[in-house]
């Protein structure tokens, strides 16, 4: 997995590529956790899988994100990995936590 | 009741039904599960699961929900009831560890042959019956990633003699083979629709060796975990078979 950084107008974006699992999750959550800005954006072109640990990641930061007022926002995802996503729930529970990250 | 289990593999033949299930993990040991769990002398539950990550913490998490999952239904066996209750008190453990758990679970009534679903955050059921193919409709979100557990409730069928159910996790859709590209549920839907009269655990082989001839060999990202069953028409004993 590789990840590139770029900043816009108070935004972080983190580009993905690659492979997201439990191998390499670690690094992507160091790197978002990283991040000072208010945004922060990841955006998933690139990426080619996702299993389970990358999903649950990915949630539990925009939980802990939005618990401190900032967003983090899922960009750019391919069709087959927003179908995968889309069985979890995954869609459903970043809606919630927008509204309640406790929930 | 005659249930076989056999290293990663269970049969069961009781309840008017026939129920083979596998599970093959990729690599070191995951977080698929599945089983059969009887909860009374007309009704049984069947069960898959995917526990979120992958070696000793997955299994021990794994271990734990199963354990936790035949509380559940001895507290109230209702499969929304227990999927519920399993959300509140399984999803605690797995939040602990920041995990999460997928899973889908079939209630069957030998009686009435009244299959009721519920789905956590799995790849919905298949449904063959007549040579057709059909998927559930239930979905919901996955154990542990919300306090409450949200989903769109019971789904129910009248299943008939010769009917099959087929569950799966998503290592067996997103296999690959040489090519990178996908299994997929189409080709899964499509193999099932041609096992119309094929018994479980022959329906469960056929499904396997597609696939096997689909990945070439080729090794896999993540566990495939498969579950047939079949209503042998057998259904309104009591005592099963």
């Amino acid at each position: 997995m590789e990840i590139r950084v770029r900043q816009k107008e108070g935004m972080a974006i983190l580009e993905v590529e690659g492979e997201l699992d439990f191998s390499n999750v670690e690094q992507l959550q160091q790197e978002i956790q990283r991040r000072p800005e208010e945004v922060v954006e990841i955006d998933l072109q690139g990426l080619r899988f996702i299993d389970s640990s990358g999903a649950g990641m990915l949630l539990s930061q925009a939980r802990d994100l939005y618990r401190q007022g900032r967003t983090l926002r899922i960009v750019r995802i391919p069709d087959h990995i927003r179908e995968d996503l889309e069985v979890i729930g995954f869609f459903r529970v970043l809606e919630i936590l927008k509204t309640n990250p406790n929930a | 009741m005659i249930e076989v289990v056999t290293g990663n593999e269970q049969i069961l033949k009781a309840y008017g039904l026939e129920g083979s299930g596998c599970s093959l993990p990729a690599g070191q040991v995951g977080g698929d599960f599945f089983e059969f769990i009887a909860c009374d002398q007309r009704t049984v539950f069947a069960v898959i699961g995917d526990v979120m990550g992958k070696g000793f913490r997955a299994a021990r998490l794994m271990a734990t929900i199963r354990h936790m999952l035949r509380e559940c239904i001895r507290i109230n066996p209702h499969p929304l009831e227990v999927v519920r209750r399993l959300n509140k008190v399984g999803g605690h453990e797995l939040r602990k560890c920041g995990a999460f758990a997928t899973l889908c679970l079939l209630c069957y009534d030998g009686i009435t042959r009244r299959l009721s679903c519920v789905n956590a955050g799995h790849h919905p059921p298949l449904l063959l019956s007549d040579g057709k193919v059909k998927v559930a409709r239930c979905r919901g979100v996955a154990l542990g990633l919300l306090e409450d557990y949200l989903g769109s409730g019971v789904e129910e069928f009248f299943l008939a003699p010769g009917d099959a159910v087929v569950l799966y996790t998503d290592g067996l859709v997103e296999a690959c083979g040489p090519s990178a590209q996908r299994y997929g549920l189409e080709r899964l839907k499509e193999i099932v629709r041609l096992q119309d009269g094929t018994d479980a655990d022959k329906m469960k082989q056929n499904i396997l060796s597609d696939l096997e001839t689909f990945t070439h060999g080729f090794p896999q990202k993540d566990d495939v975990t498969l579950v047939v069953m079949k209503v042998t028409g057998k259904g309104g004993k009591r005592d099963g078979d």
